[in-house]
């Protein structure tokens, strides 16, 4: 027996997010335990800003370490079994977990404190969370997709019911846990019947063997695609998002609706290009239906909610709706539509999800959209931000959230015209009149903010100055992926599905 | 990259924004270095300051635009994306020219009238004011349709806040109805530009969002657009109605029109005047400068439409504006019927019916505009707009009443006003098009004269019954120099209307020479009849006293 051919350059990343995880309790002891060694102990409020910030640096070098590998040709961990594989496409999804996570890090120091829920394993969870999601986008082994997925949710479960004494966190918590390893169930379930089918766990090879004529593949099959639906929820396997996102402390739900969105996206487009390619046409109408209801149902949803988070959480669901067209086209300019669209997505939920984190005050938020009345006179800069959020999710020129959409449909359209298929454009035609529905809920934000009396109570507090930057990043990032989305062109270019037919020469 | 020279056009578009980076960057440093923000009045002033110097600036393009050439003008172009044929291209001819001077006009004079009327949030309002006006001149300078498109969704946004912060009681739900109208209908349109770009892309090999191309090279106006033998949403006659939708929402003809009275009483004097001066004018502007030479086929299939459409729209406009008991709503509907009229103009498809049509947008912006800016000051001093508020105003108000009068001849279109000519132009080449129409429309003509002096009646003249306006002040000064500014123009273009209509010229007669060659290619595709050849070749029954005979000489070929 040889040794195995290892490049433990390509899950470089990948170690340094799993070191900084295994550490990060050791720091939040070390700065437990300072009087020992300093001459006074640093207050809860100093420790909870030191761990937010060394998270930040972590997730940072392995941000870098991605950027890097972005240019490179793709690699894979084991050369002889390539069941982790960094390619362009890993690279760019790691690059938006890596910036929605840095962010949500960065936030986190201020937002627990003012909760009171400033623990050190907050950040522990979350770097494994992330370790758990850049495995997930990396996976193309149905195996290691479900070791990523369960590293990915477990740590989520808990930060979800991080409010253990807010009996709506504990419920979030609750609902997510059982709905989730449900869905993980399924998923394994349907693991298990491709593999006995094809007697294979890899993507590529279940591909190669598909039988389109065997029922058991085919049932396999579908229960795989419906554990993952659960994990972006589309419709109908979307019901959990609301309460799960509404009663998690809100850094957690943005983490939620983006960067573990983000993750289950890019295992889904893997599993898709793949090993669904043989079954395509029979796919098609199943994601046609799906694609349109998730689309309409989340905006209709959205428009009744009174919660800030709840509304987010349904308008989520419609954006999901809008990527699964993405995949639907499934042309490489579909694909880097959908990969654009999850960084702009990224970029303004979290922006929405941070507005929302901020007005937290003395252990209570401010989550009724009507509590945001009157912001824009106590809190331009607050009001500001969301609005910009609010008008990219709502896909006005000008913000990310139009460059995504555009890159879309363009995508849409491009293949309609090729293929003179009126039931492609139809879903264009659907996905801009969702646009429409969505302008009704969206809009009515800054609505609240500029032109509604704020009622009576506290001011809201002065946004700290993590928080602040994060939001900055945020508003500035939808502005200008809106305007010069150019330069991020230059990166989609190098998402090339060629690429993973290289590494199928390679495999045995 | 700054020149004035080089970059006229760039210049007029994005200085009033430049304005409002400069102004936060002040603001910004106050806070920070000196701890004192700057004063409501500084901002005030500063906007008024960049708009007058965008008013300046479009007269400058006024003044450098050449008049015998009907091409594209002070072009400027520069890759944005250049992967997906989106550049940056900018230029000036004679369908926008006045537009834009137009709207380079009625934004410091709106600032003006709104100088004590809008006392809360100031920056706020300069803020908005000068982002709208960015997004304005930018959709009418636009030769890209990518850039066109983001210009003109983007100057929803200034207005939306315009209307709902300062409005008035209702102003909540009035905004929203006006953006997701004007929104949800060019949505649509977005969908049948990625088509038309496609096609292009198909027919010439590379994309490209250019609308007129650029040097020589091809454009999304080069694009053929089949009639028939294609899927059915690739034809001229669905794309039309999918952009038709987008204009006519805009615009707004009948029945898409609903939006409109709600928002202009709604808005706040500045936000109604901009909003009737300019932003309707983007659903004409489209018309003539997108769908029809896009769609010359469908456009000449569906004139019927438009025509019956157009002259219900001027009908029922009048009709409901002469019931109205507030003033402002009934100029908003006095606008449904006008713009009736530039549709049934443009739709003539002659010279006349063009021209005359371009002519009555920069009318109606300056006629309406002043009318709503008149009763804003009226407004301001009483706090109602109720016809039956008032009566007798000439007495306390004489200088009001005079401009008052003045605006209104304006709309109904009195002889030596800017309404009579574009009224008459437009009547006469829809005679010559579609007589019939042009007779239904001629009723509209009198109504408005109906409608407008009753309520002139009724506000100015008899006795001075409401003991509430015995004390009205009459025009401070700062108010007589807004109401001098709207009425120049007036007269203006009544008296002499061929400084208009000698730079249209040539910019129409090539509209109507690109939509005839549009026409004679899609025949020789079909291999048959293309329907713009019923269309008069030589446009007969030039007016020759409105304009210079070299001017008409050298348009005629």
């Amino acid at each position: 027996m040889t040794a195995p051919d290892l490049d433990l350059g390509a899950v470089a990343p990948l170690c340094v997010v799993a070191v900084g995880a295994a550490l990060m309790p050791l720091l939040d002891v070390l700065l437990g335990r300072t009087k020992t060694f300093l001459s006074r102990p640093v207050t809860a409020a100093w420790a909870g800003t030191v761990m937010s910030l060394a998270t930040t640096g972590v997730l940072s070098i392995a941000l870098v370490m991605c950027f890097d590998a972005a240019g490179a040709a793709p690699r894979t961990f084991n050369r002889d079994h390539p069941m982790i594989l960094m390619d362009g496409m890993t690279s760019f999804l790691n690059i938006v977990i890596l910036i929605g996570s840095l962010l949500t890090a960065l936030a986190s120091g201020k937002f627990l404190a003012d909760l009171a829920i400033n623990r050190g394993e907050y950040y522990a969870l979350l770097l494994a969370a992330v370790l758990g999601m850049m495995l997930l986008v990396a996976s193309t082994n149905l195996m290691m997709l479900f070791v990523g997925l369960e590293l990915m949710s477990i740590p989520i479960y808990a930060m979800a019911g991080f409010r253990r004494d807010s009996l709506r966190s504990n419920e979030s918590a609750l609902k997510y846990f059982l709905v989730g390893s449900f869905a993980s169930g399924i998923l394994l379930y349907g693991t298990a019947l491709i593999y006995g089918a094809t007697g294979t766990l890899s993507l590529l090879e279940i591909g190669a063997r598909f039988d389109v004529d065997d029922p058991v593949l085919l049932i396999g099959s579908g229960l795989l695609l419906v554990g993952l639906a659960f994990k972006i929820a589309t419709v109908p396997f979307h019901q959990w998002a609301p309460d799960v996102y509404e009663g998690a402390p809100t850094l957690v739900s943005g983490l939620m609706a983006t960067t573990v969105k983000v993750a289950a996206f890019g295992a889904l487009l893997r599993v898709f290009q793949m090993a669904f390619g043989p079954i395509d046409d029979l796919l098609y109408p199943a994601l046609w239906v799906m694609a349109v209801l998730t689309m309409t149902v989340g905006n209709v949803m959205a428009i009744i909610q009174q919660n800030t988070k709840r509304m987010l959480a349904y308008s989520s669901v419609a954006h999901t709706g809008y990527l699964l067209v993405g995949i639907l086209v499934g042309t490489q300019v579909g694909i880097s539509a959908v990969l654009f669209y999850l960084l702009a997505y990224t970029f303004m939920t979290l922006g929405a999800f941070g507005v929302v984190a901020v007005l937290a005050h003395a252990g209570r938020e401010r989550e009724r959209i009507a509590d945001l009345a009157g912001l824009a006179n106590s809190r331009i800069f607050l009001a500001a931000v969301m609005t910009i959020c609010m008008v990219s999710l709502a896909g006005i020129p000008g913000t990310a959230g139009f460059m995504g959409k555009f890159y879309i449909f363009r995508a849409v359209v491009e293949q309609a015209i090729a293929t003179e298929s009126s039931s492609l454009l139809w879903l264009a035609v659907i996905g801009v009149l969702n646009s429409a529905i969505s302008l009704v809920y969206y809009l009515r934000v800054p609505m609240v903010m500029f032109m509604r009396e704020p009622e009576p109570g506290p001011e809201p507090d002065r946004s700290g100055t993590f928080e602040g930057l994060v939001l900055a990043v945020c508003a500035a990032a939808v502005i200008l992926l809106g305007i010069w989305p150019e330069d991020l062109n230059l990166i989609l270019t190098r998402v090339d599905v060629l690429h993973w037919a290289s590494v199928a020469s390679a495999s045995p | 990259m700054f020149d004035l020279q080089e970059n006229l056009l760039s210049w007029v578009i994005f200085l009033p924004i430049a304005g409002i980076g400069i102004l936060l960057a002040l603001e910004a440093a106050g806070r920070i270095f000196m701890s004192r923000r700057l004063s409501d009045r500084s901002w005030r002033v500063a906007g008024m300051g960049f708009a007058l110097g965008n008013f300046g600036l479009s007269l400058m393009v006024w003044q450098r635009f050449d008049p015998i050439d009907g091409g594209l003008q002070l072009v400027e172009r520069s890759a944005w994306i250049p992967d997906l044929g989106i550049q940056y291209y900018v230029g000036v001819d004679g369908i926008s020219l006045f537009l834009v001077v137009m709207t380079g006009f009625l934004l410091p004079v709106t600032l003006l009238a709104s100088w004590t009327d809008i006392a809360s949030r100031v920056k706020q309002y300069v803020f908005f004011m000068l982002c709208l006006q960015t997004g304005m001149m930018g959709a009418f300078l636009s030769m890209n349709l990518f850039l066109f498109y983001l210009f003109w969704e983007l100057m929803l946004i200034p207005m939306y806040f315009i209307i709902g912060i300062w409005g008035g009681p209702r102003r909540l739900y009035a905004t929203l109805k006006f953006f997701i109208y004007t929104m949800a209908g060019s949505l649509l349109m977005l969908v049948g530009l990625l088509v038309i770009y496609y096609l292009n892309a198909q027919q010439f090999g590379f994309l490209n969002f250019d609308y007129i191309g650029y040097g020589g090279a091809s454009g999304i106006i080069d694009t053929l657009i089949p009639t028939a033998g294609a899927p059915w949403w690739q034809t001229q006659f669905w794309l039309f109605l999918v952009f038709g939708l987008a204009f006519a929402v805009k615009v707004p003809m009948f029945p898409f029109h609903t939006w409109l009275p709600d928002a202009h009483v709604e808005a706040p004097t500045p936000g109604s005047a901009i909003l009737a001066g300019v932003l309707l004018k983007f659903g004409t502007y489209g018309f003539i400068r997108f769908a029809m030479p896009l769609f010359p086929e469908a456009a000449v299939e569906l004139s019927g439409l438009v025509f019956g459409l157009g002259v219900a729209g001027i009908i029922y406009g009048a009709l409901v504006a002469m019931i109205q008991q507030d003033i402002k709503k009934l100029v908003a509907y006095s606008s449904v019927s006008h713009l009736g009229f530039v549709m049934i103009g443009l739709f003539a498809m002659n010279l006349q019916g063009l021209e005359g049509a371009l002519l009555q947008m920069v009318n109606h912006g300056i006629s309406t505009g002043a009318l709503f800016i008149l009763i804003g000051m009226i407004y301001e001093r009483r706090h109602v707009r109720e016809i039956s508020e008032f009566g007798g105003l000439a007495k306390v108000m004489p200088v009001f009443a005079t401009f008052f009068l003045i605006a209104t001849f304006s709309s109904i279109g009195l002889p030596m006003l800017n309404g009579f000519v574009g009224e008459f132009l437009i009547l006469l080449g829809t005679f010559a098009a579609a007589p019939w129409v042009a007779v239904l429309a001629t009723t509209g003509v009198i109504l408005s004269a109906v409608y407008m002096l009753w309520m002139y009646r009724r506000v100015f003249f008899g006795p001075l019954t409401n003991e509430a306006n015995r004390g009205l002040l009459d025009l401070s000064a700062r108010e007589k120099i807004v109401a001098v500014a709207l009425t120049l123009p007036m007269f203006w273009i009544g008296i002499y209307p061929a400084s208009f209509l000698r730079p249209m010229d040539a910019a129409v007669s090539e509209l109507m020479r690109t939509m005839e060659q549009r026409g004679a290619d899609i025949a020789s595709h079909n291999g048959g009849q293309s329907a713009l050849a019923s269309l008069p070749a030589e446009t007969p029954g030039r007016v020759s006293w409105l304009r210079e005979p070299d001017a008409s000489a050298e348009a005629a070929e």
